[in-house]
């Protein structure tokens, strides 16, 4: 049943059921947007389809996912047109938003658009540029995915604002669950964990980094093992590295583990490392955090934020093997779980924050729009759309 | 006259502002404050102002920033003048408001709690500042309607942090130090950063005449609450009168007003002087406002000793006729070369000028002024300068064949071909620009073309940053609403971009460097208010206007002596030294023909893009 309030159209690449970081962020946001203060409806069209897509918050409707990308632009303007009027159009990745824009333009809605990592970090083709140029705002997950953003987009740098990930309430401290250290035979061992998926194309993460300090963070603590969780086709990469380095022994690869056992993952550790250079974020990060677990993170990329430039955890130079090292032993020497240390990055702030921007940047723009004499409005909105289902008409 | 700073941890996630952090900001600025230091946070150490203070109005420690409320609620650090204060002050006591201090500041707090931000409005002077709204929990920054006195904010995301200098910003190490292409390019096409951008990516400039909110969100789109074009426009629209005798009448009114509202201080006022009118003319109306002790000075150079450039010999005639106390300072090519990396550390950002402002702000302090006045902004104001001429004519003549698409690209492009080395590209780039105001005035005051750019700072940069600039296009900006008049076109084009990004901006560093406040009578809201509409009827010769306002009138030598710029031998100095070098490996400028400018241009962003 539709709510009163403003009506939010939402071009998502995973939405609700999906896996991964971004799918996570956008359950998030989506969630967070529905309950902001005046709005109505929230319509999610995501792009990749999951199996199972539980229950929606209150006010979310998400339709069917379309793969296929030329009919998911076709079936975003029918959602447009069907579903209309929309007060905000938000474009969850930046490869979606030469479409979201026209779409936007179109409903002369305002366009908010995510970005998230490395997919903004480099310049991309000009219709992407011109299109994110369109939006009145767009939120970045971290300050350095912003600034390398402002490197080459053409906007005030006042429109870009950041909302960086939270946690879910799932990740709090624990003891070191028996099931995985019996799994593990990780018993009185130091143990070292990294959770990411092993994609051969990014090689970003640092487990080869990891894996190379490995024989000297052995030598002085020779009973500590490294559970990398996750997979991907990047594994045989690191089972050989880990080889060549005389520590396969130590070295063990978990392959995916189901959702619900994740949390466990992070209790089971002593040291949550992961230097990456490739970071827009690091949701990961904080999941570790909130767990109490000692978290080692790389000082170039989005991974700097959820450490808070090394308040709530250790930054190295990811490339400086002694660094590293150093890192992980002191880090192992002072073993003692810390107690939730995301407690900053908890849902509720987000979501607090989340409105103030929605009021700042949509309700504003939304408002102006919705001052308009109605009869006006409607007319605008359906003429933009003439041009449209015409076209549809003549094929 | 002072150095503000302040840091806003706005965001939920940033961590808590560091007090350090703060200080190392403030402290790089000194030199702008030798006279006092202080600082506030707010109670959960998410907000922080900083300040250090030169004393000129109420010496005495309760003067001392930043400044509170009686209630607790706002806090401020306020750089500036506001000559108007005693006025404001008055009527705000009228309606109740308690006084502490005889400060600026606090008049500044009083018309807040009234006003809110509209009480820019009110404010006659040059101004910063940051204010702290408890309440709203929300930072307002704002700045002078001309842009006299400078604010640079750097916003990571998470953090916001304010200071009068780009380089403090950059102290504490917090700041991304990023290139911003769209900085270096206007630099190389103008000479001078064009506001909002610095060479800095993070680090932008608060414009002349807008303010900024911060709240939990973090900065706002800043807020333009005051427009040069919009005054000529209105003025053009006014009626003035047409009598030359009531005319001059308002305009010295109006100038010894400005003047003597320009006075108020409890340190001695001096004043920089020239052989030009404009200097001069001011000091006659100090006299006028009352002043009978005044302090001058010129800086004079040995090499022009009895020759037509030097200044020295008029400029004592003019001290001599009003009876100021008058010191010429002779300034030798060792005291430059001994200077030049004190005045490059200075140079808060690249720029191609500066350099006499820097020794006449020396020559004052070693005097002992804590104040001067200078006749900067009279060209502006005054129709004086040649772009007043230039501009329209060039507009008049090349807007019929500029109109033909692509005429002027392929003229250019051939001209730059056939003439390569030989001809001054400017010269080349007539047709593609001499057509329209923005272009010709581009033109005018133009340093580099952007088809130099590659050679200069690379193609990538260039590339990027004139797509981010826009040169023509951020010319256009300053042209909204649009003068009728061709000489209300050129003045605003002035003020608003050469006097703005250069003159005023490079007046602030090389005398702040030196502990000096330089008051400009000339650049004032008011006294433009009340001049526009007549030096708009008037053209390119409204300068006597100026001229025949001090009652007892300039030395005739000086009035009607040839408009010359003001010349240096600093130029020769640095064209048959070996010490800078650098342009030579770059063949446009080891050209024969090139410009000085040029080549010093590229020696000031080697040096500060390596700094």
């Amino acid at each position: 049943m539709a709510r009163s309030g403003l009506r939010i159209l939402a071009l998502v690449t995973d939405g609700f059921g999906g896996s991964g970081g971004i799918a996570q962020y956008n359950r998030d946001f989506l969630s967070a947007l529905a309950r902001c203060d005046r709005v109505g409806d929230v319509i999610v069209l995501p792009r990749l389809s999951s199996r199972s897509v539980g229950a929606l918050p209150n006010g979310v409707q998400q339709l069917r996912a379309v793969e296929n990308r030329l009919a998911y632009s076709v079936a975003a303007l029918w959602t447009a047109i069907k579903h209309q009027p929309f007060d905000l159009v938000f474009c969850g990745h930046l490869f979606m938003a030469p479409l979201a824009a026209i779409i936007a333009r179109a409903l002369r809605a305002p366009l908010w658009v995510q970005v998230h990592g490395i997919e903004a970090w480099c310049e991309p083709s000009g219709l992407k540029r011109r299109s994110v140029e369109s939006a009145t705002i767009i939120t970045s997950v971290s300050r350095y995915t912003r600034r390398r953003l402002l490197e080459w987009v053409g906007i005030e740098p006042a429109r870009v604002k950041v909302l960086p990930n939270t946690v879910d309430p799932q990740y709090q401290p624990g003891p070191k669950p028996a099931y995985l250290l019996e799994r593990h035979a990780a018993g009185g061992k130091k143990v070292l964990v990294t959770v990411s998926r092993l994609d051969n194309s990014e090689q970003y993460k640092g487990h080869d980094r990891v894996i190379r300090t490995l024989p000297g963070v052995l030598s002085q603590h020779p009973d500590t093992i490294y559970l990398i969780v996750g997979d991907g086709d990047d594994r045989p990469r690191l089972e050989s590295l880990a080889v060549e380095c005389g520590v396969a022994k130590n070295v063990q690869f978990t392959g995916l583990v189901p959702p619900q056992e994740l949390p466990d993952y992070f209790r089971v550790a002593d040291v949550f490392v992961m230097p990456s250079m490739g970071e827009g974020f690091g949701i990961v990060f904080l999941q570790a955090m909130a767990t109490g677990v000692r978290v080692i993170a790389g000082n170039r990329d989005g991974s700097r934020d959820p450490l808070c430039d090394g308040t709530l955890g250790t930054l190295v130079d990811p490339e400086n093997c002694e660094d590293l090292a150093s890192a992980i032993l002191a880090a192992l020497d002072n073993p003692a779980h810390t107690g939730d240390r995301a407690n900053r990055f908890k849902p509720d702030l987000f979501r607090e924050h989340l409105n103030a921007l929605n009021q700042c940047f949509s309700v504003q723009n939304g408002g102006a729009l919705a001052a308009l004499p109605s009869p006006e409005r409607a007319v605008s909105v359906s003429g933009a759309f003439s041009s449209f289902r015409n076209d549809q008409q003549c094929q | 006259m002072c150095g503000i700073a302040g840091i806003y941890a706005y965001h939920y996630a940033a961590n808590a502002i560091d007090r350090a952090e703060l200080r190392r900001i403030r402290d790089h600025m000194v030199a702008r404050g030798p006279d006092g230091v202080g600082d506030w946070y707010s109670q959960d150490e998410r907000v922080g102002l900083g300040h250090c203070r030169l004393t000129i109005i109420d010496l005495s420690e309760r003067g001392a920033q930043p400044m509170m409320s009686a209630n607790g609620k706002l806090a401020v650090t306020f750089n500036g003048e506001i000559y108007n204060y005693r006025q404001l002050r008055a009527s705000l006591e009228t309606r109740g408001h308690v006084f502490r201090t005889q400060t600026d500041t606090e008049v500044l707090l009083h018309l807040y709690a009234e006003k809110g931000e509209e009480m820019v409005h009110d404010l006659r002077g040059m101004f910063a500042f940051g204010l702290w709204d408890a309440d709203k929990r929300a930072l307002l920054l704002a700045r002078d309607p001309y842009g006299i006195k400078p604010l640079y904010y750097a916003d990571d995301g998470w953090t916001l942090r304010f200071a009068s200098q780009v380089k403090a910003l950059l102290a504490a190490g917090k700041v991304s130090r990023c290139p911003e292409p769209a900085g270096w390019v206007g630099f190389c096409l103008f000479g001078s950063v064009p506001e909002p951008f610095t060479t800095y990516q993070e680090i932008r400039a608060l414009p002349a005449g807008s303010t900024l909110w911060v709240d939990r969100v973090g900065p706002h789109e800043t807020r333009q609450y005051f427009s040069i074009a919009d005054t000529y426009c209105r003025a053009e629209a006014a009626s003035s009168p047409i009598n030359d005798e009531d005319q001059q009448h308002d305009a010295r009114d109006a100038l010894l007003d400005s003047v003597r509202h320009h006075l108020v201080a409890d340190v001695p006022v001096g004043a920089f002087l020239s052989s030009g009118i404009d200097s001069g003319a001011l000091v006659g109306l100090m006299r006028d406002a009352g002043q009978r002790d005044i302090q001058t000075v010129t800086v004079a150079f040995e090499e022009f000793r009895g020759r037509s450039e030097d200044e020295a010999p008029l400029a004592a005639e003019i001290a001599e006729r009003y009876g100021t106390r008058h010191t010429t300072r002779i300034v030798t090519e060792e005291e430059f070369w001994n200077d030049l990396p004190r005045i490059l550390a200075a140079m808060d950002q690249p720029t191609i000028d500066g350099l006499n402002t820097w020794f006449v702000s020396k020559a004052a302090r070693e005097l002992g002024l804590k104040v001067a006045i200078s006749g900067l902004g009279g060209d502006e104001l005054f129709g004086g300068y040649p772009s007043f001429r230039d501009v329209p004519l060039w507009v008049r003549t090349l807007a019929l064949p500029g109109r033909i698409p692509g005429l002027g690209e392929v003229t250019r492009f051939l001209l730059t071909g056939v003439f390569a080395q030989s001809l001054n590209p400017k010269a080349t780039g007539l047709l593609k620009y001499g057509g329209s105001f923005a272009g010709a005035y581009f033109l005018r005051r133009g340093l580099f073309m952007p088809w130099e750019l590659q050679a200069v700072i690379g193609a990538e940069i260039a590339r990027l940053g004139l797509r981010r600039l826009g040169p023509i296009r951020h010319i256009e900006t300053v042209l909204k609403p649009r003068p009728k008049t061709s000489f209300g076109k050129v003045a605003v084009l002035e003020s608003s971009m050469y006097m703005r990004n250069q003159l005023l901006r490079d007046t602030d560093w090389a005398s702040m460097a030196h502990s000096l406040e330089v008051r400009v009578p000339l650049v004032d809201v008011k006294l433009l208010s009340q001049l526009a509409s007549i030096t708009a009827r008037n053209g390119s010769r409204s300068k006597h206007l100026l001229a025949n306002s001090p009652r007892t009138p300039l030395p005739l030598k000086v009035v009607e002596r040839p408009k010359t710029g003001f010349t240096t031998p600093i130029q020769s100095w640095l064209q048959r030294d070996n010490r800078i070098q650098e342009w030579r490996k770059v063949p446009s400028l080891a050209a024969n023909k090139c410009a000085w400018a040029r080549r010093w241009a590229f020696q000031v962003s080697a040096a500060i893009a390596a700094a």
